[in-house]
Protein backbone atom coordinates (compact mmCIF):
# COMPACT_ATOMS: atom_id res chain seq x y z
CA UNK A 1 0.00 0.00 0.00
CA UNK A 2 1.52 3.05 -1.12
CA UNK A 3 0.31 6.51 -0.04
CA UNK A 4 0.86 9.95 -1.03
CA UNK A 5 0.01 12.94 0.62
CA UNK A 6 0.05 16.53 -1.02
CA UNK A 7 -1.41 19.54 0.64
CA UNK A 8 -2.82 22.22 -1.61
CA UNK A 9 -3.43 25.27 -0.04
CA UNK A 10 -6.15 24.65 2.08
CA UNK A 11 -6.88 21.16 0.73
CA UNK A 12 -5.32 17.99 1.20
CA UNK A 13 -5.20 15.24 -2.08
CA UNK A 14 -4.16 11.89 -0.86
CA UNK A 15 -3.69 8.87 -3.50
CA UNK A 16 -3.82 5.10 -2.38
CA UNK A 17 -2.36 2.68 -4.30
CA UNK A 18 -2.89 -0.87 -3.72
CA UNK A 19 -3.97 -3.16 -1.09
CA UNK A 20 -4.95 -2.18 3.13
CA UNK A 21 -5.10 -5.98 5.17
CA UNK A 22 -3.79 -7.07 8.04
CA UNK A 23 -0.16 -6.60 7.09
CA UNK A 24 -0.24 -2.70 6.58
CA UNK A 25 -2.74 -1.62 8.33
CA UNK A 26 -0.75 -0.47 11.80
CA UNK A 27 1.46 1.26 8.94
CA UNK A 28 -1.27 2.78 7.28
CA UNK A 29 -2.89 4.52 10.04
CA UNK A 30 0.39 6.11 11.54
CA UNK A 31 1.06 7.28 7.58
CA UNK A 32 -2.83 9.00 7.98
CA UNK A 33 -2.30 9.86 11.62
CA UNK A 34 -1.31 13.90 10.45
CA UNK A 35 -4.61 13.84 8.59
CA UNK A 36 -6.03 13.24 11.91
CA UNK A 37 -4.63 17.12 13.70
CA UNK A 38 -3.97 20.57 12.53
CA UNK A 39 -4.88 22.21 9.17
CA UNK A 40 -5.99 18.98 7.27
CA UNK A 41 -9.96 19.83 7.22
CA UNK A 42 -10.54 19.02 3.68
CA UNK A 43 -9.37 15.60 2.61
CA UNK A 44 -9.67 14.56 -0.85
CA UNK A 45 -8.62 10.72 -0.88
CA UNK A 46 -8.57 9.16 -4.80
CA UNK A 47 -9.13 5.91 -4.24
CA UNK A 48 -9.05 4.85 -7.95
CA UNK A 49 -6.20 2.61 -6.99
CA UNK A 50 -6.88 1.00 -3.83
CA UNK A 51 -7.22 -2.61 -4.59
CA UNK A 52 -8.47 -4.48 -1.08
CA UNK A 53 -9.27 -3.62 2.44
CA UNK A 54 -10.40 -5.66 5.42
CA UNK A 55 -12.06 -4.33 8.21
CA UNK A 56 -8.31 -3.18 9.79
CA UNK A 57 -8.85 -0.92 6.73
CA UNK A 58 -12.35 0.36 7.57
CA UNK A 59 -11.25 0.81 11.05
CA UNK A 60 -8.55 3.62 9.95
CA UNK A 61 -11.08 4.92 7.75
CA UNK A 62 -13.81 5.42 10.50
CA UNK A 63 -10.72 6.81 12.51
CA UNK A 64 -10.13 9.45 10.00
CA UNK A 65 -13.75 10.03 9.58
CA UNK A 66 -14.50 10.86 13.52
CA UNK A 67 -11.32 12.87 13.53
CA UNK A 68 -12.84 15.32 10.91
CA UNK A 69 -16.30 15.47 12.24
CA UNK A 70 -14.91 16.27 15.58
CA UNK A 71 -13.00 19.40 14.22
CA UNK A 72 -16.02 20.31 11.85
CA UNK A 73 -13.92 19.52 8.84
CA UNK A 74 -14.96 17.06 5.39
CA UNK A 75 -13.46 13.95 3.99
CA UNK A 76 -14.55 12.79 0.60
CA UNK A 77 -13.44 8.99 -0.74
CA UNK A 78 -13.33 9.11 -5.14
CA UNK A 79 -13.63 6.34 -7.47
CA UNK A 80 -13.37 3.40 -5.48
CA UNK A 81 -13.32 0.37 -7.18
CA UNK A 82 -17.16 -1.77 -7.28
CA UNK A 83 -15.44 -4.56 -4.89
CA UNK A 84 -14.28 -1.91 -2.74
CA UNK A 85 -16.75 -0.23 -2.48
CA UNK A 86 -19.30 -3.13 -1.76
CA UNK A 87 -17.39 -3.68 1.70
CA UNK A 88 -18.07 0.25 2.39
CA UNK A 89 -21.82 -0.92 1.36
CA UNK A 90 -22.00 -3.40 3.30
CA UNK A 91 -20.48 -2.07 6.50
CA UNK A 92 -22.80 0.72 6.37
CA UNK A 93 -19.36 2.52 5.97
CA UNK A 94 -21.40 4.50 2.59
CA UNK A 95 -23.93 5.89 4.81
CA UNK A 96 -21.46 7.43 7.06
CA UNK A 97 -18.40 8.37 4.61
CA UNK A 98 -18.84 10.56 1.37
CA UNK A 99 -17.94 8.60 -1.49
CA UNK A 100 -18.13 10.08 -4.87
CA UNK B 1 -9.14 -31.23 -0.18
CA UNK B 2 -5.73 -29.75 0.35
CA UNK B 3 -4.63 -28.94 4.03
CA UNK B 4 -1.98 -27.39 5.61
CA UNK B 5 -0.86 -27.03 9.16
CA UNK B 6 0.86 -23.66 9.95
CA UNK B 7 2.70 -23.91 13.54
CA UNK B 8 3.47 -21.32 14.64
CA UNK B 9 1.14 -18.81 13.24
CA UNK B 10 2.17 -15.82 15.03
CA UNK B 11 2.81 -12.77 12.28
CA UNK B 12 1.63 -15.29 9.64
CA UNK B 13 -2.14 -14.34 8.55
CA UNK B 14 -0.54 -13.20 4.90
CA UNK B 15 1.10 -16.34 4.05
CA UNK B 16 -2.00 -18.45 5.62
CA UNK B 17 -4.58 -16.30 3.26
CA UNK B 18 -1.95 -16.92 0.26
CA UNK B 19 -1.33 -20.53 0.56
CA UNK B 20 -5.34 -20.74 0.32
CA UNK B 21 -5.98 -18.62 -2.17
CA UNK B 22 -3.21 -20.66 -4.29
CA UNK B 23 -5.53 -23.74 -3.74
CA UNK B 24 -6.47 -25.43 -7.23
CA UNK B 25 -10.11 -25.34 -5.56
CA UNK B 26 -10.43 -21.52 -5.77
CA UNK B 27 -12.73 -20.04 -8.49
CA UNK B 28 -11.13 -17.86 -11.12
CA UNK B 29 -13.55 -15.12 -11.25
CA UNK B 30 -11.65 -12.38 -9.61
CA UNK B 31 -14.92 -10.72 -8.10
CA UNK B 32 -15.66 -13.72 -6.08
CA UNK B 33 -12.13 -14.27 -5.33
CA UNK B 34 -11.57 -10.60 -3.62
CA UNK B 35 -15.35 -11.49 -1.29
CA UNK B 36 -13.29 -15.14 -0.52
CA UNK B 37 -10.01 -13.14 0.44
CA UNK B 38 -12.27 -10.98 2.74
CA UNK B 39 -13.84 -13.68 4.39
CA UNK B 40 -10.30 -16.19 5.13
CA UNK B 41 -8.14 -13.18 6.08
CA UNK B 42 -10.98 -11.72 8.68
CA UNK B 43 -11.55 -15.30 10.14
CA UNK B 44 -7.43 -16.03 10.12
CA UNK B 45 -6.49 -13.04 11.40
CA UNK B 46 -8.95 -13.60 14.11
CA UNK B 47 -7.30 -17.12 14.60
CA UNK B 48 -4.00 -15.53 14.69
CA UNK B 49 -4.70 -12.29 16.95
CA UNK B 50 -7.03 -14.04 19.88
CA UNK B 51 -6.92 -17.54 19.44
CA UNK B 52 -3.46 -18.62 21.58
CA UNK B 53 -2.11 -16.51 24.44
CA UNK B 54 1.12 -15.05 22.98
CA UNK B 55 0.26 -16.15 19.34
CA UNK B 56 1.82 -19.87 19.97
CA UNK B 57 -0.38 -22.05 18.04
CA UNK B 58 -1.18 -23.62 15.35
CA UNK B 59 -3.81 -23.36 12.59
CA UNK B 60 -4.91 -25.73 10.23
CA UNK B 61 -6.23 -24.33 7.04
CA UNK B 62 -7.90 -26.69 4.53
CA UNK B 63 -10.18 -26.31 1.10
CA UNK B 64 -12.31 -28.63 -0.63
CA UNK B 65 -14.97 -28.60 -3.93
CA UNK B 66 -17.73 -30.90 -3.84
CA UNK B 67 -17.94 -33.27 -6.92
CA UNK B 68 -19.79 -30.76 -9.20
CA UNK B 69 -17.39 -28.30 -8.24
CA UNK B 70 -19.62 -26.02 -7.16
CA UNK B 71 -19.74 -25.68 -3.66
CA UNK B 72 -16.09 -24.93 -2.00
CA UNK B 73 -15.64 -24.98 1.35
CA UNK B 74 -12.87 -23.54 3.71
CA UNK B 75 -11.83 -24.65 6.72
CA UNK B 76 -10.32 -23.93 9.68
CA UNK B 77 -9.20 -25.05 12.58
CA UNK B 78 -6.99 -24.37 15.97
CA UNK B 79 -6.89 -25.51 20.02
CA UNK B 80 -6.88 -22.49 20.93
CA UNK B 81 -9.64 -20.90 23.63
CA UNK B 82 -12.71 -22.55 22.58
CA UNK B 83 -14.74 -19.33 20.71
CA UNK B 84 -18.11 -18.84 18.31
CA UNK B 85 -17.12 -15.91 16.06
CA UNK B 86 -20.70 -16.50 14.84
CA UNK B 87 -21.89 -15.64 18.74
CA UNK B 88 -21.42 -12.29 18.60
CA UNK B 89 -23.47 -9.46 17.82
CA UNK B 90 -23.87 -8.33 14.28
CA UNK B 91 -22.57 -5.03 14.54
CA UNK B 92 -25.45 -2.03 13.96
CA UNK B 93 -24.57 -0.64 10.49
CA UNK B 94 -26.80 2.05 10.80
CA UNK B 95 -25.42 4.07 12.93
CA UNK B 96 -23.37 7.49 12.33
CA UNK B 97 -19.79 8.03 12.65
CA UNK B 98 -19.80 9.51 15.80
CA UNK B 99 -21.69 6.36 17.21
CA UNK B 100 -19.87 3.42 15.54
CA UNK B 101 -17.99 1.58 18.13
CA UNK B 102 -14.19 0.90 16.01
CA UNK B 103 -13.78 -2.46 14.95
CA UNK B 104 -16.10 -5.50 15.20
CA UNK B 105 -16.70 -5.87 11.96
CA UNK B 106 -14.57 -8.44 10.49
CA UNK B 107 -16.88 -11.67 11.00
CA UNK B 108 -19.72 -9.54 10.06
CA UNK B 109 -17.96 -9.19 6.71
CA UNK B 110 -17.05 -13.14 6.48
CA UNK B 111 -21.10 -13.54 7.19
CA UNK B 112 -22.00 -11.38 4.25
CA UNK B 113 -18.97 -12.52 1.82
CA UNK B 114 -19.66 -16.23 2.22
CA UNK B 115 -22.80 -18.19 1.86
CA UNK B 116 -22.80 -20.41 4.73
CA UNK B 117 -20.47 -20.39 7.82
CA UNK B 118 -20.74 -23.07 10.85
CA UNK B 119 -18.25 -23.27 14.01
CA UNK B 120 -17.86 -26.60 15.78
CA UNK B 121 -15.90 -26.76 18.75
CA UNK B 122 -14.70 -30.99 18.57
CA UNK B 123 -11.86 -32.93 20.65
CA UNK B 124 -10.39 -29.36 22.05
CA UNK B 125 -10.64 -27.59 18.28
CA UNK B 126 -12.56 -24.72 17.05
CA UNK B 127 -13.63 -25.73 13.75
CA UNK B 128 -14.81 -23.03 11.39
CA UNK B 129 -16.61 -23.94 8.44
CA UNK B 130 -17.29 -21.26 5.67
CA UNK B 131 -18.93 -22.17 2.43
CA UNK B 132 -19.38 -20.46 -0.97
CA UNK B 133 -21.24 -21.22 -4.42
CA UNK B 134 -18.87 -20.92 -7.29
CA UNK B 135 -19.92 -20.74 -10.78
CA UNK B 136 -18.39 -23.97 -12.61
CA UNK B 137 -18.19 -22.20 -16.07
CA UNK B 138 -15.38 -19.48 -14.64
CA UNK B 139 -13.56 -22.25 -12.48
Amino acid sequence: MDITINKLEQKTYVVLDGRVDSTNADQFQKDVAPLMEGENLDIDIDCTNMTYTSSQGLRVFLLLQKSLMSRNGKMVLRNMNPRVKEVFDITGFSNIITIV
Amino acid sequence: MMKKRFNPIKDRSSEIVAFLMASPDMPKDEDVRFKIELSIEEAVENVVRYAYEGGIGWLEAGTSLDDKSLLLTIELRDAGMPFNPLEMDDPDVTLGANERPVGGLGIYLCKQMMDNIEYHYKDGNNILTMKKLVNPEKV
